[in-house]
This record gives C-alpha cells, sequence and structure tokens, in this order.
C-alpha cells in the first residue's frame, strides 16, 4: 500500500472497535526492543551494516506468515518531513525514528495496528495497537509475531540479562507496554498527582499522550511499565493491568463525586466546550485538547448525545500541528495553524452533526 | 534581557507556566514565543535534563570522579573496551547507551551495579528464544511458589487455605500436563 494510505485525515479503523473500559481507556500499546546478535547497536553502527540489517529484517519478515497482516515498508530517508510528523502523531512510528538518517525504515501493517521500527534506538521494534485495556492480547499478538521473526534473525540473547537492547532500561524483556487513560476527574479533583506518585513507587511512569512535556494537554496521560529486567512479561503486564484498573476505579469515583456534587457546572463546562469547537475561529492546540477533554467526559457521563465517541477520537489525533499542515496541505505558521485548525474541528463536529440529524434515530445508538 | 531560548534576541514576552502546581516564568523574544507550545518538543528540549546525563547522575559518575578511595574500581573501569564497538564503560556511563550487543559481555561485571538501581532484578525471567513453551515455565514458577505457601500454611496451622492451596497446585498441575494451551 501507498504512503497515502496511512497519511488519511482520519483516525486508524482499529480506533472505532470499543474496546474495553473504552470510556477511560483510550488504547494499548505493546513495544517489544529486539536487536540482532553481531550488529552493533544504531548508536555505533555504519550505514552498511544499518543496510544490512534493513534487508534482513525485510526479507525475515516476507518469509513469515504474520496472520493475515499485510505490510508496507518505507524508508524514512524518503519522506518529506511533514509526512514524518504526521506518523509520529499517529504513534506508527517514534520520534527518534523520524529523525534518522542512516538506513531506518518502517513496515506498516495496512489495518495500522502493527509497526516494526528498524534501525531506531535498536534494530528492531515491534509495536502493537490496540483499542480500549487488552493488555495480554495485545502483547500475545506481539510476541506471535516476534516468535515468527525469531526463527528467521539472529536475536541477540544473553541467558542473565536477556534480549540485549542498546539502552539498559530496556534490557531483558524488552517490554514496554503502555495504557493511554483519559482521567479529566482525577486531574480536576487534583488526585492526579498522589496516582503519578504511587505509580512512580511502583515503578510505572506517567506521561503526557502527546509525548514527553504534554503531561497536562487533554487531561491524557500514558501510563508504562518502567523495569524490563528481573520481571517476567507475564508479571510487567499483571502489574500494569492491575494498576490500569485502579485508576480506572479512582477516575469513576471522582466522576461520580463531581456529577453529584457540581451537575449544573460540569453541564455548563462541557456546552461551552462543544460550542467553542463548533464555532471558534482561532484555537490553539492546547485549547482545542482542553474543550474536545471536556466535550468527551460529556459524552461518558451521558450530558452531551450529540458527539459520537469515534469523532472525538479522531479530533485528538487531527488537532496536532502535522495534521493541521497536512489538512491545510502546507507548512504553516502557529498562528496560520490555529487558525486551520479551528476550521478543521468545525468542519468535523458540524458535518458530522448534520449526518446523524439526517440519519434520525441512530444518533441515540452511541 | 536577552531571550532564554535564542539567547540572541532581546526579550520581549513573559511566559508564565504551572507545572503541577510550579509556577516558573520564561522570557523569551517574539521570534521563539511563537515556537513556545507543548506539541514542540525541540523547543523543550534544551530545558530537559538530557538522558545520560540521568544516568550518570544516578550511577555516581561524579562520585567517581572525586572520591580518592575509590580511584582503583575507577581506574579498571576504564581499561576495559569492547572489542566490538571500542565502547568503555566511562563512555557508556556518559551516553547512557551500550555501543553493541557485545558490550553486555565485556561490562558484565559492572552493569549489574548499574541494572540494580534501575531495574527490578539483575536477571532475565521470562521470554526466551528457542524456548516457545515459556508459558509452561511460568506456570511451573507458580506451581513453586504456592508449594511455598502451602507448607507456610501446614506450619502455620491453617489448614482451610492449604487445601485451597493444594487444589489450584492441582489443577495447574493438569493445565501444565495439557500443555498449557488453554488460554484464559
Amino acid at each position: 500500500m501507498n504512503l497515502e494510505h496511512f497519511l488519511k485525515s482520519e483516525a486508524p479503523g482499529w480506533m472505532d472497535v470499543k474496546g474495553l473500559d473504552a470510556d477511560i481507556v483510550l488504547s494499548t500499546r505493546i513495544r517489544l526492543a529486539r536487536n540482532l546478535d553481531g550488529y552493533r547497536f544504531p548508536l555505533s553502527f555504519t550505514e552498511n551494516e544499518a543496510q544490512q540489517i534493513d534487508g534482513m529484517i525485510y526479507e525475515a519478515l516476507h518469509s513469515i506468515n504474520a496472520d493475515g497482516h499485510k505490510f508496507s515498508h518505507f524508508t524514512i530517508k524518503e519522506m518529506p518531513a511533514l509526512q514524518r510528523q504526521v506518523l509520529v502523531e499517529k504513534h506508527l512510528i517514534s520520534p527518534l525514528l523520524a529523525k534518522k538518517e542512516k538506513s531506518a525504515s518502517v513496515h506498516i501493517s495496512n489495518d495500522e495496528t502493527i509497526s516494526i521500527m528498524v534501525n531506531e534506538e535498536d534494530h528492531l521494534r515491534i509495536q502493537c495497537l490496540a483499542p480500549g485495556l487488552q493488555l495480554v492480547e495485545t502483547y500475545r499478538i506481539a510476541s506471535k509475531l516476534d516468535s515468527k521473526l525469531e526463527e528467521h534473525l539472529p536475536y541477540a540473547f544473553n541467558e542473565s540479562f536477556g534480549y540485549l537492547t542498546s539502552c539498559p532500561t530496556n534490557v531483558g524483556t524488552g517490554l514496554r507496554a503502555s495504557v493511554m487513560m483519559h482521567l479529566p476527574a482525577l486531574t480536576i479533583s487534583k488526585q492526579i498527582k498522589v496516582v503519578t506518585q504511587m505509580l512512580a513507587r511502583l515503578g510505572m511512569v506517567v506521561r503526557g499522550i502527546y509525548g514527553e512535556g504534554s503531561e497536562n494537554l487533554g487531561n491524557i496521560y500514558q501510563i508504562s511499565n518502567q523495569v524490563t529486567l528481573g520481571k517476567s512479561e507475564e508479571e510487567i503486564l499483571k502489574d500494569l493491568q492491575e494498576v490500569a484498573l485502579q485508576i480506572i476505579k479512582n477516575e469513576r469515583g471522582a466522576r461520580e463525586a463531581l456529577l453529584k456534587n457540581s451537575r449544573i457546572i460540569l453541564e455548563d463546562r462541557f456546552n461551552r466546550s462543544l460550542g467553542t469547537l463548533k464555532y471558534a475561529r482561532i484555537m490553539t492546540s492546547e485549547e482545542a485538547a482542553a474543550c474536545l477533554s471536556n466535550v468527551r467526559l460529556g459524552v461518558d457521563v451521558g450530558i452531551i448525545n450529540e458527539v459520537p465517541l469515534n469523532v472525538l477520537n479522531e479530533c485528538m489525533i487531527l488537532i496536532q500541528p502535522g495534521f493541521v499542515q497536512q489538512y491545510a496541505g502546507t507548512t504553516l505558521q502557529a498562528s496560520e495553524r490555529d487558525m486551520y485548525r479551528a476550521k478543521l474541528l468545525r468542519e468535523k463536529l458540524n458535518s458530522n452533526n448534520q449526518k446523524l440529524m439526517e440519519k434520525g434515530e441512530e444518533r441515540y445508538d452511541v | 534581557m536577552v531571550c532564554e531560548h535564542c539567547k540572541e534576541q532581546q526579550a520581549t514576552i513573559t511566559v508564565t507556566q504551572v507545572v503541577n502546581g510550579q509556577k516558573s516564568e520564561k522570557h523569551y523574544c517574539e521570534v521563539c514565543a511563537q515556537n513556545f507550545h507543548p506539541f514542540n518538543l525541540d523547543f523543550h528540549k534544551e530545558e530537559q535534563i538530557p538522558i545520560h546525563q540521568l544516568v550518570s547522575n544516578l550511577f555516581g559518575l561524579p562520585v567517581w570522579n572525586n572520591g580518592p578511595q575509590e580511584k582503583a574500581p575507577s581506574t579498571s573501569q576504564k581499561s576495559a573496551k569492547c572489542p566490538t564497538c571500542g565502547f568503555t564503560f566511562r563512555k557508556f556511563l556518559n551516553e547512557g547507551k551500550l555501543g553493541c550487543p557485545q558490550c553486555y559481555e565485556t561490562f558484565g561485571k559492572q552493569l549489574p551495579l548499574v541494572l540494580t538501581k534501575i531495574q527490578a532484578g539483575t536477571t532475565h525471567s521470562g521470554k526466551a528464544p528457542g524456548k516457545p513453551n515459556h508459558h509452561n515455565e511460568w506456570i511451573q514458577k507458580q506451581i513453586d511458589s504456592t508449594r511455598e505457601q502451602l507448607q507456610l500454611a501446614i506450619h502455620e496451622e491453617r489448614f482451610e487455605d492449604a487445601a485451597d492451596l493444594r487444589d489450584e497446585i492441582r489443577e495447574m498441575e493438569r493445565r501444565l500436563e495439557r500443555g498449557g494451551v488453554d488460554t484464559p
């Protein structure tokens, strides 16, 4: 498939499927880091080594049966900067890979659930995405693919250190499991700080979904395991699962309390945000993310009925600078981006509303 | 005042940011202030502590520099050089990353010291190449730990618990015999 398929201004299909606890957990991500024995890590390898590795992984991936998944291969060097940024914003490649010059590439499955990054920090990074909370299921998909690749690739593995990685924070299982959570009520009630501290003690990290340093944007948090050595995959997943369930419980409790104590304030806030999204002419990314978070919470608690969740999911992705510029068809200054962002949101939210009106009763199905 | 970001232009804009209740003020020029938004990771990069610095802080690199008593291990660490990629342990501490798979053998003695600080242990447990049945190993491990609990329960005369644990072990053993294929 050509690159345009992966650059479309819409949410990937897998996001439409409703996962478990989808009101709070947006998605689950599993990442496995692997390296090939006898080759230096991307930090110190030569262009020649990079090309060999790229070739070997390409061969391996095409000689296995990947459970019906078809992969498309793209070389990072050959992509314009804006297209790389769009792939980063879709979480299909990492910001680090987007900057790579030496034979770095990515294999993306056509449904966008699996991406295999080549020559990022490690030779091989297998990533699987799934909607809602499904750590074990998603890990199984990644692990199965990993086991198949292993038959064709000489993985660097050591009995005592496990899978060897460039950074010692990934060595062992090479597994990083993350859940993206929308936690507006915990944020409003200032409980999120306590949660963050608790998680740090349990060996978990909290980050903003749009990358490091964006902790508060849209009240979306990415919670992942820190430890990769000394714990088996099952233990890592089990611990993260337990933590996620605990946070979901707290968030639900906080939502109920908010609704009970200040319903009218919330109703006002949700509807104002919806109004802003639908009619504003200038929208910064912060404001857009904050408004989308409010509307999403409004939909979750049943105060707002006219916006389907999948439209919100889509908007959350589309408000990022890369997508806004792609929508405009050109690179833009920050102030111009804010105008195009507002236009994009108006189109998405108003057109959908009309469609729903035409369809009549269907809107109550959401 | 000079802009804190480009350090060239006159700072004309003050950005006040509240992160986790901590208020901070930054002074930028007009051009840099335009680029100041949370999505722009490149812009914020300089303000973040680089990971290698964090790693070397964590592993006490400065201590090795200053402590006269610890000079001995420091020199031995310096001399070890990875034959494949030329990395020294010092370079690893500076970069926060290793150069090649061979490094794990070259620095096999020093690495556990580092790993205990950032990981849950120094030995891998879990998936391994060529061992597709690792699910079985996991069950076996669970059986072992449940057996220990069983012994404890018997010792403390909690016989009802012991009976439950015994049943659990039987169930797990049955699963192991079936090849651990029944997915939960």
